[in-house]
């Protein structure tokens, strides 16, 4: 009776996820409420985890409750801690989460809602939440070791180095896009830049609250910095009102991009207590702060999507950024549906903490599910902005022109509306001079949390504080992965540099702390200054790259999967890996080859390059040459990357399977737990 | 709810919220301390956030995007 009663609702369940989906595919014409795509990919996500990942757990990886784990078997107090399941879930979806799913969601949007819903719902069930899930439940039987070790171990040295020097280039990309993000949210944004320059002081003190005040209170310390971010909030309105305040916080993109730079710089070379440390509890909170405020705000208000289903510009021809929807959703969407950050996640701190290997399966799978909703969460939220707005705040200036009357020109001939008195008035209510060709998706993201918090709550004039309060959140999290990235791109540099000459790599060594954070800022810098300057606003060639980038780091963790799989004797469950991997090589490829080789200008970088150089000379002309090579030269070298690795991991299979190489596998042999089950 | 239950909810959330965020636990040190080495003398709370905060830095991982 039990079996049948379990059955009949996941038939339910499944059947409900299945008609929404057709619901959401087949609408032509009216508008769709935003309930459907929420039902469509939680009961997707449901029937997903059920089954899909259970298959996984108990069939590939035979995963035990009875073996012991690292935690267990190694527990020190410290880093490995055995530790509750839904304590390490809310660990692992802290530090998986981040700007990637709000930001790539909202630019996957000029196609239309369908695309990017369709590609995370289905993406994340058979790919991004595997590769999580495969690389945690490999990392805790290997003792939790990291990527690049398994990289190495399995595949071989050449793949592990390839990866390295992968994840180098992936940290300089990432941190130079997030900047730009940054940068364009704050640019002629009083109210945006007071707000967030004062997080700044406010880490500091928080610095030396805990360490010398009340050392290591985080909590009373996060507390008092939530308190004071709420009052920044206030000063910056108060800034942004004054007449004679308010100009000198106006600041251009070039200002604030030399500024974030000085900043990440600062912070890679001060002591971690004093800035580093606060600003990453603090920003933890403010991440899940946000995550949550933004599925309140969806899931009470279930607003319509005014956004078409498919949009002219699956063609290709659309303005945020070139190619067609095959296979640029599926870079422009990377974290959300597949991320291959996630597996440096998953191979790091969170197999330490696993009590159980059993509950690799919540964690990894699980928690991936949930950041593929929040990446449904944003698609929603740039959705519910009437498309005409929406291509008004996400469209570079070269576009639009500079007024809203021509960004209503130019988006009446793209077959969409905009009342400029309207877009004039809605810049107005969120407290910004401007919201045209605000490009990076940050800016969007905000006016739709705030639209949807001001219909759930009234009260207009609170809108410009939903805005800012929208936009302190995200900014304060991206600078948190600016400060701490520079300072680990720091340390990897300062890793491969002392091959080269040994005192550069002594990492509490001032001189070479110095040097070898300015290269690293100065490695990031350029591609963000190189975005500042674009006319085509920047975020249009550099998140492709990133997309590629991050794509190939998921391509690296489903090789060491499959080479994992393979070598562990469970070779006819290998397409559980590869079938995402293929699918992965095939969109990376694609689209690394169209960035640099399509002979259109607006999409290829070499074709870019030979437009500009036949074209008249002007002031920037040569270096926007240069860049046009660099970044062509930058999709190359993932693509290399790419392909050494995916031939590196065929010959092992290769090997493996017609038995020239012993299937030997790494995994530490089974002990059983202590623990009482 | 007497106090006492309120004051154990109180402290379990806490605990919830140090380790998500990738907080040092001092209490859960202690208790490891006692269980694993009853002989040796733990670190102050102090020294035990400086140790942590040192190592977390000093080792960066990844950060996600």
């Amino acid at each position: 009776m039990k079996k049948v009663l379990s059955a009949a609702t996941w038939i339910a369940v499944a059947s409900l996820g299945a008609g929404s989906l057709a619901w959401l595919a087949l609408s032509r014409g009216e508008t769709v409420n935003a309930a459907w795509l929420i039902t469509a990919a939680v009961c997707t996500f449901a029937v997903g985890y059920r089954f899909y990942s259970k298959f996984i757990a108990s069939r590939v990886f035979a995963l035990d409750a009875r073996r012991a784990t690292p935690a267990v078997r190694l527990e020190d107090g410290r880093d490995f801690v055995p530790t509750n399941r839904w304590i390490v879930f809310g660990h692992h979806f802290a530090a998986i989460a981040g700007p990637g799913p709000l930001v790539g969601p909202t630019l996957a949007a000029q196609f239309g809602f369908l695309p990017g819903a369709l590609w995370i719902i289905i993406g994340v069930v058979f790919g991004g939440a595997v590769q999580d899930f495969v690389i945690l439940a490999a990392s805790v039987r290997r003792d939790g070791r990291t990527l690049g070790q398994m990289a190495k171990d399995e595949i071989g040295p050449r793949a592990g180095f390839t990866a390295l020097i992968a994840v180098l280039g992936i940290m300089i990309i990432l941190i130079s896009v997030l900047a730009l993000v940054v940068v364009n949210a704050l640019r002629a944004s009083p109210w945006g830049t007071v707000t967030i320059g004062l997080t700044i002081p406010i880490a500091l003190l928080l610095g030396i609250y805990l360490r010398w005040i009340r050392p290591g209170r985080v909590l009373e310390a996060s507390l008092l910095g939530l308190v004071l971010l709420a009052c920044a909030l206030y000063a910056g309105q108060w800034v942004a009102a004054n007449p004679s305040l308010a100009p000198i916080f106006t600041l251009d993109a070039k200002t604030l991009a030399i500024l974030v730079m000085a900043y990440s710089f600062a912070a890679s070379v001060v002591p971690v207590w004093l800035l580093l440390a606060p600003r990453d509890y603090l920003s933890a909170f403010v991440k899940i702060g946000v995550v949550v405020a933004l599925a309140l705000g969806i899931i009470i208000v279930l607003p319509p999507l005014r956004m078409p289903s498919l949009t002219r510009f699956v063609d290709g021809t659309g303005p945020i950024f070139a190619g067609k929807v095959f296979p640029f959703a599926f870079i422009t969407i990377a974290c959300g549906a597949i991320s291959g950050f996630h597996a440096l996640i998953a191979s790091g701190t969170t197999p330490k903490l696993l009590e159980r290997e059993t509950d690799a399966r919540p964690i990894g799978y699980g928690g991936m599910l949930m950041e593929a909703l929040v990446g449904v969460m944003a698609l929603i939220a740039a959705c519910v902005l009437t498309p005409g707005v929406y291509f008004a705040i996400n469209a570079p200036a070269a576009l639009l022109g500079p007024t809203a009357a021509s960004a209503a020109h130019a988006i009446s001939t793209w077959g969409f509306t905009l009342d400029p008195a309207a877009m004039q008035h809605l810049a107005s209510q969120v407290g910004e001079n401007t919201l045209l060709s605000r490009t990076g998706g940050a800016p969007s993201l905000a006016v739709g949390m705030a639209q949807l918090f001001t219909g759930l709550l009234g009260g207009s004039e609170a809108m410009a504080l939903w805005y800012h309060f929208a936009i302190m959140f995200e900014a304060l999290f991206i600078l948190t992965t600016l400060d701490a990235g520079t300072r680990v791109g720091r340390f990897m540099l300062q890793d491969l540099g002392r091959h080269v000459w040994e005192p550069f790599g002594r990492v509490s060594w001032y001189p070479a702390v110095l040097l070898s954070s300015a290269i690293f800022v100065a490695m990031w810098g350029h591609f963000l200054w190189q975005g500042v300057i674009d006319p085509l606003g920047g975020i249009n060639s550099l998140w492709p790259l990133f997309g590629i980038s991050n794509q190939l780091l998921a391509a690296v963790a489903l090789c060491v999967g499959t080479t994992i799989i393979i070598k562990s004797g469970k070779a006819r469950y290998a397409w559980v890996t590869l079938a995402p991997l293929a699918w992965l090589a095939v969109v990376t490829l694609t689209a690394g080859w169209q960035k640099i080789f399509s002979l259109s200008p607006r999409l290829g970088f070499l074709a870019h390059a030979r437009m500009l150089a036949q074209g008249p000379a002007a002031a920037d002309t040569g270096r926007l040459i240069f860049n046009d090579r660099l970044d062509a030269a930058v999709a190359a070298f993932f693509m290399i990357a790419v392909l050494v690795i995916l031939v590196d991991s065929a010959r092992e299979w290769f090997l493996v399977l017609r038995g020239d190489r012993p299937a030997a596998s790494t995994e530490v042999p089974l002990e059983p737990t202590a623990l009482a089950s | 709810m007497t106090r006492r239950t309120i004051r154990d909810h109180l402290a379990t959330a806490a605990r919830v919220a140090r380790t998500i965020v990738g907080a040092p636990d001092y209490d859960r040190y202690l208790t490891h301390m006692r269980r694993r080495h009853p002989g040796r003398r733990p670190l102050t709370r102090e020294a035990f956030a400086r140790a942590r905060m040192d190592d977390r830095y000093n080792r960066p991982g990844a950060r996600c995007c």
